[in-house]
């Protein structure tokens, strides 16, 4: 069965295409453009909801793992390798994004820029945590060692951010993202961009959670 | 906790594993580095901080790689698992034991360190003694609840680095910064923001591991 055959897929698709079409419209259009960054600053509007996306999606590992430890009920493991896999998506996002802003305004792909190193360093956590979920032995004790991971691994984020952003102080003059919201008028399309994230992130979340769901009824029924 | 750390203690003076063969991949990497940036003393007074906490990060694996995996052998580890005591103080004990190896094979590698990069000692030892102390514990902290995650994985010399270099990635800029300002005599007020991270970190891991590791070792 195509993923499109089921409904519940297909109107999401429909939805999120659709909202994708007036989204980029708007920011082609309409958003207010930044004066020091004319036309490619506009990745603001993608770039900024994309990780704000990815880290809901990496807290609410965090949140999921915890309450698994605590209620030892299968379902939150599901919910938490689900905001994983969706958190994962975004940053990966991000780590495209954030580049290709990078190159015009700064002139390097890449500039070890505090959020875009955390960015990679919780990118570069979250791969070790998939590849915990596929080699760390027993499936029953491997969710136990993803949600320890999911834990940690959040909990680590403000250190690494603080110590990134002491490591190169010269760096921190980059005032990209406060520059943008001295004008009051990027809220209408921001506020879109928000909203179609976030619809996006609960889609792939429902979907890989159904996905675990059937795996491990499967898994029963072969057992 | 005295028992525990007595038998891995009792253990390495019989066997002589950990120690020595951490002090030798310590110094076959230094050695590797003296090699691959042929530079002036000068130029290897800049990178040496930063060299040398990569020298102490990768020996750390291996230390962690063997702390776990030589009880997991013929299933040993069965016996802390199912002994009537906190399974936290495991977790501490094994934290003390791979700092007092990772210690001491540092101290036996630091001397050729020095030796092979022609750095002069002109600095404080005691600020540099003190900052190994405790970029060492903050690795071995995260490194001991890495390890016990992938005890019983199929891949657990590859999933030890990839986990711990991305989380430990706090420690070794903190502990690089604070050993730049020690190497340039800098006063203590500039870089104790470096300590407090480490710190902090240090204590974050410890305690998680300690509140944790229950979840980890249980069957």
């Amino acid at each position: 069965m195509s993923f499109l055959a089921l409904r519940v897929n297909k109107i999401h698709f429909l939805l999120a295409a659709f909202l994708s079409g007036i989204n980029i419209f708007l920011i082609l259009t309409i958003a207010p453009q930044n004066q020091l960054q004319p036309d490619f600053g506009n990745i603001f509007y993608i770039h900024v909801p994309v990780a704000w996306t990815a880290f809901i999606g990496y807290m609410l590992v965090m949140i999921f793992s915890i309450l698994f430890l605590w209620k030892q009920e299968q379902t939150w493991d599901h919910f938490a390798l689900a905001s994983a896999e969706a958190g994962t998506m975004f940053m990966f996002l991000v780590l495209i994004t954030g580049p290709i802003w990078a190159k015009p305004a700064w002139g390097h792909f890449w500039v070890w820029e505090p959020r875009l190193t955390t960015s990679l360093v919780l990118f570069l956590i979250f791969l070790g945590y998939f590849m915990l979920r596929e080699f760390g032995g027993n499936p029953e004790q491997v969710s136990r060692y993803a949600a320890v991971l999911g834990i940690i691994g959040f909990l680590d984020v403000p250190l690494i951010f603080l110590s990134v952003k002491l490591w190169l102080p010269e760096l921190q003059s980059h005032p990209q993202v406060g520059q943008y919201f001295e004008d009051a008028g990027i809220m209408p399309v921001l506020m879109i961009t928000y909203s179609l994230l976030s619809l996006l992130v609960v889609i792939s979340f429902m979907i890989r959670f159904r996905v675990h769901n059937l795996k491990r009824r499967e898994t029963h029924k072969i057992i | 906790m005295g028992n525990l750390i007595w038998k891995e203690l009792i253990n390495e003076w019989r066997s002589r594993e950990m120690v020595v063969s951490m002090f030798i991949f310590g110094l076959a990497v230094t050695l590797v580095f003296a090699f691959a940036f042929n530079v002036s003393p000068v130029l290897f007074r800049q990178f040496a901080p930063g060299l040398l906490w990569v020298v102490i990060l990768f020996t750390s694996v291996l230390g962690l790689n063997r702390l776990f995996s030589y009880e997991g052998d013929m299933d040993a580890h069965w016996s802390w698992i199912s002994a009537p005591i906190d399974r936290g103080i495991v977790f501490f004990s094994k934290l003390l034991i791979g700092f007092i190896f990772l210690s001491m094979a540092e101290l036996l590698f630091i001397v050729p360190f020095f030796l092979f990069l022609n750095l002069d000692v002109s600095f404080s030892i005691l600020f540099f003694l003190g900052i190994l102390i405790l970029g060492n514990s903050a690795i071995i902290s995260i490194g001991c609840l890495i390890s016990g995650l992938a005890l019983r994985a199929n891949m657990r010399e590859v999933l030890i680095p990839v986990l711990l270099f991305p989380l430990a990635s706090p420690v070794v800029i903190a502990a690089t910064k604070s050993t730049v300002f020690i190497f340039q005599n800098k006063p203590f007020e500039e870089w104790r923001i470096w300590i407090l991270i480490l710190f902090t970190f240090l204590l974050t891991s410890a305690l998680l591991g300690y509140l944790l590791y229950d979840q980890i070792v249980e069957e």
